[in-house]
């Protein structure tokens, strides 16, 4: 059971890490915080494997979120850029 | 001051980037490429008052922004701010962990990852209210910062991380879904 990897299970620690999971993810963390929670995951199997895959999955949605743009929107956004520029 | 005359040089290559939010908010693509395009017009004509070496990213996101918000809300009112259900951290995670070994879980998660496809992943954000849509775009697809993302909405910045932390893991049901009817987890899989 994942849950075994941790001593601390529902303790304050792996709490507190929860809590700031996407601060952490998103760099939003100073050091000596980011540090902190990055010596509890070490320590956690549960909550390192909880930000891993947490991780992967804003991997996952950014890759997966994107859009080809089409070649011809670019070519008619230039000419309007163009178009704008030769009025003044 | 940014000089007008390299705008289009500059901010060329945010278009892509600009063109895939604009998809996500509008939700269609003709609306994109015009709101795209209004949006450069709207940058090009103001670009003298763009103080040149800051952020012409954040820049052209917070025009994109107030463009989509203001031009494709009136279409249907102002949307009023809906709120979420409840939905407990780590939705996703939590469902998938299996009680086996963590080496079964690991394949779990992989398999899930790997199967959910882009449809799933459009779908998921496309289906949360805006309030909760537009900070995730901005942060997800874009990686903007918490502040960047505050500036941008004109919303507090503890706003911008519950609207977040919320709206992430209301995608997280919604892939859930997505992943059970593909059958990408084991069958009782599901904890409390």
């Amino acid at each position: 059971m994942k849950q075994d990897d941790c001593a601390d299970v529902g303790g304050s620690n792996c709490d507190e890490a929860l809590e700031r999971l996407y601060e952490y993810l998103d760099s939003e963390l100073d050091q000596a915080t980011t540090e902190g929670i990055r010596a509890h995951l070490d320590d956690c199997g549960y909550c390192s494997g909880s930000f891993d895959f947490e991780k992967r999955l804003k991997v996952v949605v950014r890759e997966r979120l994107s859009e080809e743009v089409p070649q011809q929107f670019i070519v008619r956004l230039r000419n309007a850029l163009d178009q704008e520029t030769s009025q003044i | 001051m940014a000089d007008q005359a390299t705008f289009a040089d500059d901010a060329m290559e945010f278009a892509p980037q600009l063109y895939t939010a604009a998809m996500r908010m509008t939700r269609n693509p003709a609306d994109a490429e015009d709101l795209v395009q209004e949006t450069f017009l709207k940058a090009y004509r103001a670009y003298a008052g763009f103080e040149a070496g800051t952020n012409l990213k954040a820049w052209l996101y917070r025009i994109l922004t107030n463009t989509y918000i203001n031009k494709y809300r009136k279409d249907s009112r102002r949307p009023k701010e809906v709120d979420l259900g409840e939905v407990e951290d780590l939705y996703l995670y939590r469902r998938i962990g299996s009680e086996e070994s963590a080496e079964v879980s690991r394949t779990t998660e992989d398999r899930v990852l790997d199967g959910l496809v882009e449809s799933d992943i459009k779908r998921a954000v496309e289906s949360l209210p805006e309030n909760f849509r537009l900070p995730v775009l901005l942060a997800d697809l874009e990686g903007l910062s918490y502040q960047e993302i505050a500036d941008i909405l004109e919303i507090p910045i503890g706003t911008v991380m519950s609207r977040l932390h919320r709206g992430r893991k209301a995608m997280q049901k919604a892939l859930w879904e997505f992943a059970s009817n593909r059958g990408l987890v084991p069958e009782g899989a599901e904890r409390p």
